[in-house]
């Protein structure tokens, strides 16, 4: 969940903008945007819905989760020229890579599984094993090629709120915010570019005449 | 049925089609940040 609030505080900050602005939100045009839900489906039913992932095997969790977020970059490959697609892409890369070369699934290392869930009752965890019915799996540094792209961060004890996080997160989080608060900027109409040309053809035109004499 | 489909219609109707389009792209990009996403809360669902 603390993924949406970077799409929620972006959402906010976009229409704020427009609205101090008084311009128009534009909302971006993106393509095949029902590439992002057959992907969501799969990964849906394999970690939230109780009544599904409770029942889901583990071994199957690499194939849903690494074809779902294929299948997302896809979807950011064919939007690229969108602002803030790059982000959204980069992010879902980076997680995508150390989640391929770790088996299929994110690490996490045992020191920071102790201090996410410390009330765990022994061998509820162990390494090598996935963590609880989340995407992660339980690694020791040694055993995790690029760990510094795995869920290698936690947010500060003050928070109250035990989440582990990696780079990648952190960059998805950051494009979301970006795309929707570029969506609130006050960006020319049609009717404006056209006008702006013309301007400009006017004032060639006229330089030209300038020269001339 | 038909009553109930007449009201959607009309709701739909009311929702112009820049909201709808906003409405869309925010539960896509929603899906995209949960699906691209993996930290892990708790040990639970990992979302």
């Amino acid at each position: 969940m603390i993924l949406i609030i970077g799409v929620l505080a972006g959402l906010v900050a976009g229409l704020a903008r427009s609205w101090f602005g008084k311009h128009p939100y534009r909302v971006p045009q993106v393509h095949l945007a029902w590439l992002v839900f057959v992907a969501f489906i799969p990964q849906f039913v394999a970690f939230v819905i109780p009544a599904t992932r409770d029942q889901f095997p583990d071994a199957w969790v690499p194939a849903v989760l690494v074809g779902s977020q294929l299948l997302l970059l896809v979807w950011v490959f064919l939007n690229l020229k969108v602002s803030g697609f790059w982000f959204l892409g980069l992010g879902l890369f980076l997680n995508l890579l150390v989640i391929g070369v770790n088996g299929g699934m994110m690490p996490i290392r045992p020191e920071l599984v102790d201090r996410l869930i410390p009330q765990a009752p022994p061998g509820f965890w162990s390494v090598g094993e996935r963590l609880g019915v989340g995407k992660d799996i339980v690694l020791a540094v040694e055993q995790t090629r690029l760990w510094f792209l795995s869920d290698w961060f936690m947010l500060p004890g003050w928070l109250h709120y035990p989440l582990a996080f990696s780079i990648g997160d952190v960059i998805v989080s950051l494009g979301a915010f970006w795309l929707l608060w570029a969506s609130g900027k006050n960006y020319p109409t049609l009717v404006e570019v056209h006008h702006e040309q013309e301007n400009q053809q006017q004032a060639d035109c006229y330089d030209d005449s300038v020269v001339r004499r | 049925m038909k009553k109930l489909s007449e009201k959607m219609m009309i709701t739909a109707g009311k929702v112009d089609g820049q909201t709808a389009r906003l409405v869309l792209f925010v539960l896509s990009l929603a899906m995209f940040v949960i699906a691209a996403g993996a930290p892990e809360a708790g040990g639970t669902i990992g979302f």
